[in-house]
């Protein structure tokens, strides 16, 4: 092989989860550039959509924030919003990627006020909160965005509202002509950053998740718990908006499972236990149920389990429930056997919530169109990719909890990093 | 008071679940079971069963032969499939149960069973007539406990076939046949030699 050495130093991060926030600001701090594409109109993935972490029930906000300012106050970081990788050619040291971008209609001249938003009544799905509610054509993302900049929904922008919006906006940031666009760039090495997507509940028919709105998912509980979601942090019903008192949680829902995902995703079980704490604290005399295998918190995580086996309140029950049904009143039951005494139960909720697991993008809604080595699952191989050049950072990886990805990130900056500086 | 030793030499037979692995139908598969209890959750007649498959599985592993083989369990599933199409670990759980009653009855641990005698009588119409005939099998079951059993049990059961009678369930006259009743018993009659030619192999 001709040794010709690395063309290019620059370093580009797929994906702006916690896992590729944190390798583009190693890699930048360390003195290189560093180019990061996020999907969506603003960064910090999957965790910003979070309640709390567990197991310090601290706020997701803090550490993203932390990491924003490190961006800002860097300017070999490039960050691209709305943007994904279309092609990727040539190898580690020399590669040519080709970008495409969607539009935004809002441009750099944002100050965030507002006024495009109350100048429209149209409303869209509210991707952030997983489509629990509905929000403007024009909207910020949530209350924490980087960047703190509006972004007008597409079918908005063809239509007469968006105009309106044009109009009321002071600052002349509004531009709907804004088409997608590709462009080449030249990079040294490529960190997959892409993470995960929510398992679809749906496909477990057995638990009726389409048949009740009281039957929700884990990442929608989360946004039941968080202050700037759809019921601003209240844990109510979604049927009638009453107070969920009693809740069931029910582990690997889909998961350890060979008709879905045949992994443990490692971080539902402590998800749960974090579920059952929101609702403590918040109601006196809630009971939560949670139905499990085993519950795998491992290492120190085990502490946080132990706290929640003391309340009295919240009940393991070993069991896998066998199905969903909905009762006469409307109230969702679960039917199982508890495995410790063979009792057959059925047993009614106000709300339940399904502990689903993370599925790799890069095996769910987007294929890298490159060659990776990829596991049975569609996890990318953290460490070697092809030729060293493509490195596998946070839930790309494999299933890991916020400070496992983190340090999965760090790692992935340093391969990169040897990458460019052909070692 | 001194408590005897239990009979564990009778009770306990360790090698019980390599046998079921090596001669039961899908017995090879026990072992990915992970006793999560979606089997016996699922199952609609679970709270009739003695056990239930997923308990039964792990008496299978604690070696309680006698006690499996003479399980309930065995004769109340109606090989409806909801456990194997739910079961997370791929057991083919209707299989096992299934090939378990075959042995249970072969080896001699069931005899009097009522679902063993309709088991019969169902395959006895089905192996004749290519089909099951409703009136004779039901009838064949009943009387298969002596004269007077038979007696009892149709009087109890006249409702049911008068109502299946006015809803054109239950027919009378000559019974429904399949064509080529001949070439059918042929086809059996070449399974079941098979059958035997691999479990000479097998030995
Ligand atoms: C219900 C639930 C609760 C959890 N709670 C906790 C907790 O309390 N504490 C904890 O430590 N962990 C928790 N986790 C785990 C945590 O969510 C993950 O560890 C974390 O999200 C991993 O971050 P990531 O950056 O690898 O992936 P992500 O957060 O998924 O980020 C990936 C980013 O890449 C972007 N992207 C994807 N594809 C492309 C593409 N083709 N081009 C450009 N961008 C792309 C996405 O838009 C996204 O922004 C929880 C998980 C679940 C399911
Ligand atoms: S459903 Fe499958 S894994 Fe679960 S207890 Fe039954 S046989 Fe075992
Ligand atoms: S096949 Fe048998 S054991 Fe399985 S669910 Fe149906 S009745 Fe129950």
């Amino acid at each position: 092989m001709a040794n010709t050495g690395p063309e290019s130093q620059t370093i580009l991060v797929v994906g702006g989860g916690i896992a590729g926030i944190t390798a583009a600001v190693e890699v930048a701090e360390t003195g290189y550039d560093v180019i990061l594409l996020e999907r969506d109109p603003s960064l910090g993935g999957r965790v910003t959509r979070f309640a709390r972490y567990f197991p310090k029930l601290c706020h997701p906000t803090c550490g993203l924030e932390i990491n924003y300012q490190r961006i800002k106050k860097n300017s070999q970081i490039k960050v691209i919003t709305m943007a994904t990788v279309a092609a990727v050619s040539g190898q580690r040291g020399n590669f040519t990627v080709t970008v495409e971008t969607q539009p935004r209609h809002v441009n750099a001249k944002c100050t965030a006020c507002g006024d495009c938003a109350r100048a429209t009544e149209m409303e869209v799905p509210n991707p952030f909160n997983y489509g629990l509610d509905r929000t403007r054509a024009a909207h910020l993302p949530h209350e924490h965005a980087f960047p703190m900049r509006y972004v007008i929904a597409p079918e908005a922008a063809a239509n007469g509202e968006g105009e309106k919006m044009k109009a009321a906006c002071k600052y002349g940031a509004i531009d709907l002509d804004e088409k997608p666009e590709t462009f080449e760039i030249k990079v040294g090495a490529i960190i997959w950053a892409t993470g995960w997507k929510p398992y679809d509940a749906a496909k477990i028919t057995a638990y009726a998740y389409d048949l009740s709105p009281d039957i929700i998912s884990n990442v929608e509980m989360e946004r039941l718990a968080a202050h700037d979601g759809p019921t601003g942090g209240r844990i109510l019903r979604p049927s009638d908006g009453e107070p969920a008192k009693r809740v069931a949680l029910i582990q690997c829902a889909g998961s350890r499972d060979v008709n879905h995902l045949p992994y443990c995703s490692r971080i539902c079980c402590l998800g749960s236990l974090k579920h059952a704490a929101y609702l403590r604290e918040q109601y006196a005399d809630a009971e939560a149920d949670i139905y499990y295998i085993d519950i795998r918190a491992h290492d120190k995580l085990e502490a946080f389990y132990n706290r929640l086996k003391a309340d009295p309140q919240v009940h393991f029950i070993k069991s896998k429930p066998g199905h969903i049904e909905i009762g006469d009143d409307g109230r969702p039951v679960i039917r199982g056997e508890h495995t410790l005494s063979r009792e057959i139960y059925e047993t009614p909720y106000d709300l339940v919530v399904l502990a689903t697991g993370m599925e790799p993008t890069a095996a769910a809604d987007y294929r890298p169109p490159v060659e990776l080595i990829q596991d049975e699952y569609g996890f990318i191989v953290p460490d070697d990719g092809v030729d060293g050049g493509m490195i596998a950072a946070g839930v790309a990886g494999g299933p890991l909890d916020v400070s496992m990805s983190v340090q999965s990130a760090t790692a992935a900056a340093l391969k990169a990093i040897q990458a460019v500086r052909g070692v | 008071m001194a408590q005897s030793a239990p009979d564990t030499a009778r009770k306990y037979d360790l090698g019980f679940a390599r046998w079921v692995y090596e001669n039961v139908e899908g017995g090879d598969k026990l072992s990915m079971c992970m006793q999560c209890g979606v089997c016996s959750g699922s199952c609609p007649i679970g709270t009739e069963m003695d056990h239930g498959p997923r308990k039964l599985f792990m008496m299978i592993r604690a070696g309680m032969k006698e006690a499996v083989l003479t399980s309930n369990t065995l004769w109340n599933c109606t090989k409806c499939y909801r456990c194997v199409v739910r079961c997370p670990r791929g057991v083919p759980v209707t299989y096992i149960l299934g090939g378990l009653g075959t042995k249970a009855v072969e080896m001699g641990y069931v005899k009097t069973e009522d679902t063993v005698r309709f088991s019969k009588a169902f395959w006895w119409s089905a192996k004749t007539f290519g089909r099951t005939d409703e009136r004779l099998v039901t009838s064949r079951y009943h009387f298969s406990g002596g004269f007077g059993e038979g007696v009892k049990k149709s009087l109890a059961n006249l409702k049911i076939a008068l109502g299946m009678f006015k809803a054109g369930r239950l027919h009378l006259g000559a019974p429904h046949k399949v064509k080529g009743t001949k070439n059918l018993q042929a086809i059996l009659a070449k399974a079941q030699e098979i059958e035997e030619r691999a479990g000479e192999t097998e030995r």
